[in-house]
């Protein structure tokens, strides 16, 4: 099973906070957008909203600084928090590059998404989005540091030949 | 190829394990000085203060180890590694040989030389059994020498089992590895608020008792308690290291593959010195996400990939009630030896408070309480891409327009603090 995230697109998303309230919905059953694990961040210019929602890491910095080892990676590839182990020390918001991990206003507990592993519809937020292409499953295809490489490979023999000679010339590339 | 693994702790476990993930082939054998499995001293003071079970401490159990073939040799302390014959020995006498040696054995609890520190009542958090002997040690009243970060969620954990406590801190403020005076002042307050006492630019003498704690004589005060909690810093063990000729400053020296002077030897975790990863320096960071990427540069190297460690990072959280703070990077005391101008730039709104240590434009570290702790992610993010913030004053225009929507972390930090 290849692993899974949201991906969104700031440019089209309209901070309309559909997700946030599907979110909510689908784990708590509650429209509380503060209950949510994706957030919108709004900037000033109103054309310019971004998503935020765990992107499940490869090398994830907030399992290695759980005191409690309470962030596990469970079998779909995301990363979650082990609500029977975290203290709510929040070291895993602090250290994550765009303080994914929401805080459970009620215990105090950091919760991620978890990609409505246990819903049978998929992802609610997905589904709750409006817009073309602001919201979507993203499994790697798109943008990933594999994906990124095979392109920069490809480009790099059709450009400097395939033992990247003239690179090496110039001193750039390893 | 027989790889020997010296060390039962996070750095240990990551190498073994890591190593059996790669490869069926090798013989891997682990010598660890305790009794137990693998556990996670991060969550210790959590354990003390029962918010966490006995269970929960535990990263491994024995099964683990008999599932992965690892051989797991308990209770056996190294004293003396022969790398001439490529053989380490144990106290209890035993003789391993090894192929590739791995040093991953920490460091030792600094015991600072006072009068009646081995007094029963005096307890200590670094190993599993001196933490259950606190766990289960009833008392009112207990003195913790040392405010660094282990002395703080200690004081949180004996607080919350209802102790009196007294924090005694040698310098002139609270955890004054990972804050500056003002951010540590507000801490403070947060503990005084508590009802902790906070003793700064105190020393203490002589802990006092006839058979157990009684007292702590500082240079100011006597204070009567029935429990004392040592946390006063973590030294790494050079001793068995300096048996094999391996070199050691403050720690013992690795290259970028975590090789050591002699070959065949490699160390990672809380024993080595290595290099900042902003910076370049030598530093000492005693901290789990450190041991855990040096373990894999370690297995990567065991492997035959020649993959060089990228550096530490200094990265801390404390919390106290409901205050919660973050410190990364470099604080106004630690760069003090550098040369070059330091910016401070501080925001702050309400109770939350935000200190940024800026050099020539980039921020080398920073220190944030509440709210503003949050954004510690992305500050750090610029700390390490080395974001030239005059740089992107400049360029205004092109921080996140949607053309750069790429850059939206940037625009983030520039609302939040107006650097850019």
């Amino acid at each position: 099973m290849t692993t899974q995230w949201i991906a969104s697109d700031p440019q089209r998303c309209t901070a309309c906070h559909r997700c946030e309230i599907a979110c909510a919905m689908a784990h708590h059953g509650a429209c509380r957008p503060e209950l949510a694990r994706i957030r919108i961040h709004c900037f000033e210019d109103p054309a310019f909203n971004v998503p935020i929602v765990c992107m499940a890491c490869e090398d994830a910095p907030c399992i290695k600084v759980c005191p409690v080892n309470a962030r596990v990676r469970v079998i779909n590839g995301s990363v979650v928090t082990n609500e029977e182990r975290c203290i709510g020390c929040r070291a895993c918001v602090y250290i994550c590059p765009v303080a994914s991990p929401a805080v459970n206003p009620f215990t105090g507990q950091t919760m991620t998404c978890d990609m409505c592993a246990d819903q049978e519809d998929g992802p609610w937020c997905v589904a709750a989005c409006r817009t073309e292409g602001a919201l979507w499953i993203d499994d790697g295809q798109r943008c990933s540091l594999q994906s990124t490489r095979v392109q920069a490979d490809r480009v790099r023999s059709a450009r400097y030949g395939a033992s990247g000679a003239r690179a090496h010339r110039k001193g750039r590339m390893p | 190829m027989k790889i020997v693994v010296v060390g039962n702790g996070i750095a240990g476990n990551c190498v073994a394990f890591g190593m059996r993930a790669r490869s069926r082939d090798h013989e891997i054998c682990m010598l660890s000085a305790e009794k137990v499995p693998e556990y996670d001293p991060c969550a210790l003071p959590y354990f003390i203060g029962g918010d966490v079970s006995r269970g929960a401490v535990f990263r491994k159990s024995l099964e683990d180890y008999r599932r992965r073939h690892i051989d797991l040799m308990l209770g056996q302390r190294v004293v003396a590694i022969d790398p001439r014959a490529r053989r380490v020995t144990t106290a209890q006498g035993f003789e391993v040989p090894y192929d590739k040696l791995v040093l991953a054995h920490g460091g030792q609890l600094f015991i600072p030389p006072i009068e009646g520190i081995r007094l029963p009542g005096v307890f200590t958090c670094k190993q599993l059994n001196a933490a259950e002997q606190l766990r289960g040690h009833s008392g009112r009243r207990a003195v913790v020498i040392g405010s660094g970060a282990i002395g703080i969620e200690v004081t949180e954990a004996l607080y919350k089992k209802g102790f009196e406590v007294t924090v005694i801190e040698l310098l002139d403020w609270v955890l004054p590895a990972l804050f500056d005076r003002e951010t540590a002042q507000r801490f403070e307050a947060a503990l005084a608020a508590s009802g902790v006492r906070v003793l700064k630019s105190e020393k203490v003498l002589a802990i006092e008792g006839n058979g157990a704690v009684a007292g702590v004589v500082t240079d100011k005060r006597r204070i009567d308690c029935d429990a004392v909690v040592v946390a006063t810093g973590v030294v790494p063990d050079k001793s068995v290291a300096a048996t094999a000729g391996v070199a050691a400053e403050r720690g013992i020296k690795v290259n970028r593959h975590m090789q050591t002077n002699v070959a065949d030897i490699y160390a990672c975790g809380d024993c080595i010195e290595t290099v900042d990863a902003c910076t370049g320096e030598d530093v000492m960071f005693q901290l789990k996400h450190n041991a855990i990427d040096q373990a894999a540069v370690v297995v990567a190297n065991l492997s035959g990939d020649p993959v060089s460690y990228a550096g530490a990072y200094a990265f801390a959280r404390v919390h106290f009630g409901r205050m919660h703070a973050v410190s990364f990077g470099k604080s106004t005391l630690s760069t003090q030896c550098q040369l070059g101008e330091l910016t401070i730039v501080e925001r702050e709104k309400g109770s939350d408070y935000l200190r940024l240590i800026m050099k020539e434009n980039l921020i080398v570290g920073g220190q944030a309480i509440g709210g503003f702790a949050d954004y510690a992610g992305f500050f750090m993010g610029a700390m390490r891409r080395g974001d030239d913030f005059a740089h992107l004053r400049r360029n205004r225009a092109s921080v996140c327009s949607l053309q750069n929507r790429h850059r939206w972390t940037q625009r983030l930090i520039g609302d939040i603090t107006g650097l850019c």
